[in-house]
């Protein structure tokens, strides 16, 4: 028992010197996360974690800035039309766009190479390689050619295969390697499966600086562990404050709070706490004073409700009607959010340039559970005494998916269980793990009712989620996003013109009459806007959650302790 | 004896080998492919990306062209690439099997030097005070879920005294002056992810111990060698601890390879850097490569030792011959 | 759960063969006592009746099975529904009282209207004949608009204004008052659903799942156990073979996979089962298969033994079918044993169970099971540090009591164990 004792106080007292809750300074910084991180290879790396991480040490050739506009990175100027970089050009009868870029003078690699236009055709070339596993190379593949200007090696010149209104949006995620690194790799392996992928320098050399343009380059990884980085002497822009940034991943989001309390780490990402913990935490710190500060911004996620528009009952536009009658989305935000979630109207989000509420262009459903009854005796289905509804026999019965341990999503589905319960519609939740609710369910289209989220950037053409040739099936290899199996010819003619239409006024008009045509056949029921969450310390400035696809580390080097 | 091992062994690989085939199977029928968990985060996947990536993964051939595939590469030491992290197997594995082997160890090591003493002693005074105590914590031991017991160790430890690590394998980002230093930053870490492992295990050992050594000092030698005079340490020791011995290197050798498994949950709640973690994450994202390679030597560490235990009987007891 | 089977394995192994162990503590007329008046079960009983905890605990299980089986009698006694959300109450803290939200009033004074609808027009039409409550609606709506409006004043008001119209009867409609504000022993949980109750409703699904798993794979174990001990061989070979790789799998990744396949694809079992207890059944159907195992070993240990005795010798020669040996002569020989065996396995189950919920894997909302209550709960285990501890405490005290039992029903069982 003795031996018990001088055991447990020996580790009391190395505990003690373990923990020291120091305030957050510049010398360094600990961010969790609880999302995995991939490989840092820029163009093959699929998480979103790694983007986090990605936005701190390499910069793109535009960006979109927390004002959800889109602005130059590395290059001097966006081309348009009206300054003349953007030419829309006539080749063998076929309209195609061609823009000139500008690479910044001083941009440079982590290793004082010189970031030229050579960088960027490499980079196209490895992305349209066969033997490279790529996720999606659309942004790649629809620049036709990139010519170099012979004099300047920093001046380049795009010709696009179409011509495109949103080309500049597009090379948001057209990512850059090193030449100068990277090509005696691809050239060595190029014809070998996955070669590329295995011996990248991003693979085993991680911390060569020369891999990295941004304002902190890599100086330790572990992946699935953490990854520490340090200032780029070579940074372009304005100088990194923090001495340096360590990432660190915490699975469990129950361990990745105790971490923050426990002093383990001093800020949590957006990519950290569910919004229940955050909201909770939110309070406990306002009992605690403790030195957090829970930072909330809605983002663009969207979550909804796809309906199968196959299944018998919800073919009927009425059930559809009355199933969005019957929710009350007011309360739902108030009571499991806080009001800190914003309820939806429509797939577009309020930061868009294409969003309204304008009721003449939006289909509003007011709550009222009578109108709902009312809707649904309109179309045949009757109250029995066991209060569900039946017609012809047939029970008032949905089954409503979700994905499994999503505590939001779950909480929301009890809730709207109970909401649709009161109407008289029977629910039977079923809920899958991500991978087969995703990877089976929504692609074969098994469900009545199936709820998930999108995310919606800003101007983006819903092609994959609403064109009728976007309907999942065996013939098009599982590979559209129209779950719920939408079909409008005019909403396939809007889409179809969205692309080509350079006019921003006559966009907005074609998007409002999407949004027409989307509530009032309400294919999908909307929520909400999920709200991202940051934990961060109370004396952090300059940092803000940009609420869109690309994360708050693009301003990493402004961040800073006072 | 020789042959005897030599034809264990080649059991024991042909085994292997057909578990594997079967676990390869196993992962083909879930639903979802690699390709499919890529689609599902990127809406802007074409069906060319699809089709493309299919043929690179060679998702487009049966499991067995596959399997054999997969099976000819491992043979020629080429562990295969991991598709989540976009990283060769070998360099994503190898730190964290050290690190599961390094908590599993410990923990082992932990219950067994505590599971010792108490079973022997509660084996030696049946019905005493001692005996009921040690084997009322015993069953409490058993009886509590491992995760539960981490998540409160973690509110009682790291929140409400904060003298322990949430979570974690390691402080980062520090310099350790000296590799004391590191073993104490290491061993920091581990106190909390030992105990919730070790708790249930120090358990089961305790009542096998208890009940083997009971067993032994029921034989008819033991009253023999009592009778002769013998001091009681060397009749506990030589005659009656020896013979419990056998049970013990089973319980021993099964529950080394159980630690592999069981520590996911453990690994989980505590964000620990093991493979244990890895596995489950693997196999969600139908990571294949992973996990089979995780399958592999968890099969294999369990059969092998299943062998070992075998062939420690015989040094253990004579009487058992291998034939 | 390989571990504790295996060991309580080794138990029967090694009390089979040698009776004359001693126990000599006992003088010879206890010992004619003993062994002539009391049949075996009474035996039995008496030993475990000596093993305090075991005996304890089986009180303690009793409780629980009592328990979980009176669930609908406590939600009918008590009101408390474990699906019944309060959003407006959610994370309580125990011991607090809860008000309804408008919405769960507004259903409520539906679901009168419909069900007492006599009552209803009546009270509505004395509500408004006094003017006590003036409803915009015309008269033609049954004045309901009347009882809606009545309803969302604070309860002492509603009291006042019903004791005023005595010769209207409303005891249906004060009868749903007392509804509306409710009490949680244990708080609320995430969707303002009672802790209690759902504890309660997961007893059932937790001890449920666990109980039939323990039995039903013991009777797989029991049955190719028998088989493979029984014709020896090629067959036995055979059979323990392919029980030694499954033993070898590592269990928990092997269920993870096997969530993962979707079990509703087979025709059959789709219409076999209603869908909201498709998890269960899955649950139910994945850990029997991965824990038949160590029975089947212990069994056919057993019957490997047996097969050598006179009685079976003597039943052969007879002209007894091999069927009739095996379950007329040889399974009565191993049921204590494997009485055991399933008490021990039921609390493994239980914490496999939790385990595999606690993963996200397991049983699905909003049905309770301690597993998914404990993995609801983590989130939030720093704010409602009683939503984390209540599930676990109650699978460490369901698994302990049945543990107890089962070394109780060990020793009680053990020849050589009477009067240690």
């Amino acid at each position: 028992m003795t031996i018990a004792r001088t055991l447990l106080s020996v580790v009391v007292s190395i505990g003690m010197a373990g923990s020291a809750f120091a305030k957050a300074t510049n010398n360094e910084l600990k961010i969790g996360i609880s999302q995995e991180f991939d490989s840092l290879n820029p163009i093959l790396s699929s998480m979103v974690a790694s983007s986090y991480i990605r936005y701190i040490v390499n910069r793109r050739l535009t960006n979109l800035d927390s004002k959800s506009k889109w602005q130059a990175q590395i290059t001097k100027e966006l081309p348009t039309t009206e300054n003349g970089l953007a030419k829309i050009v006539t080749v063998d009868g076929k309209k195609k766009i061609v823009t000139q870029w500008e690479i910044k003078e001083s941009v440079k690699w982590g290793d004082g190479t010189p970031l030229t236009c050579d960088d960027i055709i490499f980079s196209r070339t490895v992305a349209l390689s066969n033997n490279v596993s790529i996720p999606e190379r659309e942004v790649y593949e629809q620049i036709e050619k990139i010519e170099v200007d012979p004099k300047n090696p920093k001046k380049c010149t795009f010709t696009y295969q179409n011509a495109i209104w949103n080309h500049v949006n597009q090379l948001g995620t057209f990512y850059l390697l090193p030449k100068h690194l990277e090509e005696s790799v691809f050239n060595k392996y190029k014809d070998q499966k996955e070669g590329y992928e295995k011996n990248s320098n991003y693979t085993k050399n991680p911390t060569n600086p020369g891999l990295y343009n941004g304002p902190y380059v890599v100086s330790e990884l572990k992946l699935g562990d953490h990854i520490s980085m340090v200032p780029n002497k070579h940074f372009y822009g304005e100088a990194p404050k923090i001495k340096r940034i360590i990432i660190k991943l915490i699975p469990n989001t129950g361990t990745l709070e105790a971490n923050l309390r426990s002093g383990t780490i001093d800020k949590i990402s957006v990519l950290g706490l569910t919004f229940d913990q955050a909201i909770s935490l939110e309070k406990k710190i306002k009992t605690e004073s403790a030195d957090f500060t829970v930072v909330f911004e809605p983002s663009a996620v969207h979550e909804h409700i796809d309906l199968n528009l196959d299944n018998p009952i919800l073919k009927d536009i009425k059930v559809r009607k009355a199933l969005a009658t019957a929710i009350d989305k007011e309360q739902l935000v108030k009571s499991l959010f806080e009001g800190k979630q914003p309820a939806s109207l429509h797939f577009i989000t309020p930061k868009d340039p294409w969003y309204t509420d304008d009721p003449k262009s939006v289909t509003t459903y007011r709550y009222s559970k009578r109108q709902a009854a009312k809707i649904l005796d309109e179309a045949g289905w009757k109250e029995d005494k066991d209060g569900y509804r039946y017609k012809e026999g047939k029970k008032l019965s949905l089954n409503f998916m979700t994905t499994a341990g999503n505590k939001t999503r779950e909480a929301v589905q009890v809730y709207l269980q109970n909401q649709w319960k009161q109407v008289g519609i029977e629910i039977i939740i079923k809920n899958e793990p991500g991978r087969v609710f995703f990877g089976e369910t929504t692609k074969k289209r098994r469900f009545d009712m199936a709820m998930y989220a999108w995310v919606a950037n800003p101007e983006n053409n819903p092609r994959s989620t609403l064109h009728s040739e976007m309907i999942s099936s065996e013939k098009n290899g599982w590979s559209g996003q129209n779950y719920p199996g939408f079909k409008n010819p005019r909403m396939d003619k809007i889409i179809e013109e969205m692309d080509g239409e350079f006019n921003p006024k006559k966009r907005i008009e074609l998007a409002a009459e999407m949004q027409k045509i989307y509530t009032d056949e309400i294919p999908v029921l909307p929520l909400y806007y999920r709200t991202d969450n940051a934990v961060i310390p109370k004396n952090m400035k300059n940092f803000k959650i940009p609420g869109h696809q690309f994360s708050e580390t693009n301003d990493v080097e402004r961040w800073t302790m006072e | 004896m020789g042959t005897y091992i030599l034809r264990r062994l080649i059991q024991t690989v042909v085994v292997i080998a057909l578990i594997s085939y079967m676990c390869f199977y196993l992962m083909t029928l879930m639903p979802g492919d690699p390709v499919e968990l890529m689609i599902q985060s990127n809406p802007r996947i074409t069906s060319e990306d699809i089709a493309r990536l299919r043929e690179l993964y060679n998702l487009d051939q049966p499991a067995y062209v596959r399997y054999f595939s997969w099976a000819k590469d491992i043979a020629s030491g080429d562990l295969g690439y991991s598709r989540t992290y976009r990283v060769p197997v070998q360099e994503l594995m190898g730190p964290r099997l050290k690190n599961t082997f390094v908590l599993s160890f410990i923990a082992l090591l932990t219950s067994l030097l505590i599971a010792l003493p108490f079973g022997i002693y509660s084996a030696l005074k049946p019905g005493s005070r001692v005996d009921y105590f040690v084997n009322f914590l015993s069953f409490g031991g058993i009886s509590i879920p491992s995760f539960w017991l981490g998540l409160i160790l973690i509110i009682i430890f790291s929140v409400q005294f904060g003298i322990l690590p949430a979570g974690g394998t390691e402080t980062i980002g520090v310099e350790h002056e000296s590799t004391w230093a590191f073993i104490k930053d290491r061993a920091l870490y581990l106190i909390l992810p030992v105990i919730s492992l070790s708790v249930q295990s120090i358990g089961v050992f305790v009542r096998y111990i208890r009940s083997s050594m009971m067993e032994a000092m029921r034989n008819d030698f033991i009253r023999t060698a009592k009778a002769k005079g013998l001091s009681r340490a060397v009749v506990v020791w030589k005659h009656g601890f020896r013979n419990a011995l056998i049970p013990l290197i089973t319980i021993f050798a099964l529950s080394f390879s159980g630690l592999f498994s069981g520590a996911i949950l453990t690994e989980t709640v505590f964000a620990y850097q093991g493979v244990g973690k890895l596995v489950y994450d693997s196999i969600m994202a139908n990571d294949y490569n992973v996990a089979m390679i995780s399958f592999i030597i968890s099969v294999s560490m369990v059969l092998f030792m299943n062998l070992l235990a075998d062939i420690l009987y015989g040094f253990a007891d004579p009487r058992i011959s291998y034939t | 759960m390989d571990l504790q089977t295996q060991e309580s394995l080794t138990h029967n192994n090694q009390k089979e063969p040698n009776m004359s162990s001693p126990h000599s503590s006992l003088n010879e007329a206890e010992r004619k006592a003993l062994e002539s008046a009391l049949p075996m079960w009474k035996i039995v009983f008496f030993q475990f009746k000596e093993h305090k905890m075991a005996f304890y605990s089986a009180f303690v299980i009793l409780f629980f099975l009592i328990v979980a089986l009176s669930a609908e009698l406590i939600t009918k006694v008590t009101g408390l529904d474990p699906n019944r959300q309060n959003v407006g109450a959610r994370y309580l803290a125990p011991m607090t009282r809860a008000e309804a939200t408008d919405d769960i009033k507004e259903s409520a004074v539906e679901f009168y209207i419909n069900q007492h609808s006599d009552e209803a027009k009546k009270l509505a039409a004395e509500l408004r004949a006094q003017k006590i409550i003036v409803a915009s609606e015309d008269p033609a709506n049954d004045n309901q608009d009347a009882l809606f409006t009545l309803m969302t004043k604070p309860t002492t008001e509603i009291k006042a204004t019903l004791a005023q119209l005595k010769d209207v009867d409303s005891t249906h409609y004060s009868a749903i008052l007392k509804t509306f504000s409710t009490f949680h022993i244990f708080g609320t949980d995430e969707v303002g659903r009672d802790v209690l109750i759902r504890l309660i409703y997961g007893a059932r699904v937790s001890i449920g799942v666990a109980i039939m798993v323990a039995v039903f794979s013991a009777f797989i174990g029991l049955l190719i156990g028998g088989i493979a001990g029984f014709y020896g061989g090629k067959i036995d070979m055979l059979l323990m073979r392919a029980t030694d790789a499954l033993l070898s799998l590592p269990t928990i990744p092997i269920l993870i996979v096997f969530s993962a396949v979707d079990l509703s694809k087979l025709p059959m079992i789709k219409q076999m089962m209603n869908p909201s207890y498709e998890s269960i059944i899955k649950m139910f159907v994945i850990m029997c298969l991965f824990s038949w195992m160590t029975v089947a070993r212990l069994v056919r240990g057993s019957i490997l033994s047996l097969r050598e005795r006179e009685f079976v010798l003597a039943a052969k020669t007879l002209g007894a079918t091999d069927a009739t040996i095996i379950i007329r002569h040889m399974f009565p020989n191993v049921i204590a044993p494997m009485l055991v065996a399933i008490t021990l396995g039921i609390g493994s189950s239980i914490i496999y169970e939790s385990a595999l919920s606690f993963l996200g894997l397991g049983i699905m909302p909003p049905t309770p099971s301690w597993g998914n209550m404990l993995n609801n709960a983590q989130e939030v285990i720093y704010k409602n540090v009683w939503l984390t501890v209540l599930p676990g405490l109650m699978i460490f005290i369901t698994t302990v009591s049945f543990n107890f039992v089962g070394d109780g029903l060990q020793d009680a069982v053990d020849p050589k164990s009477i009067r240690r």
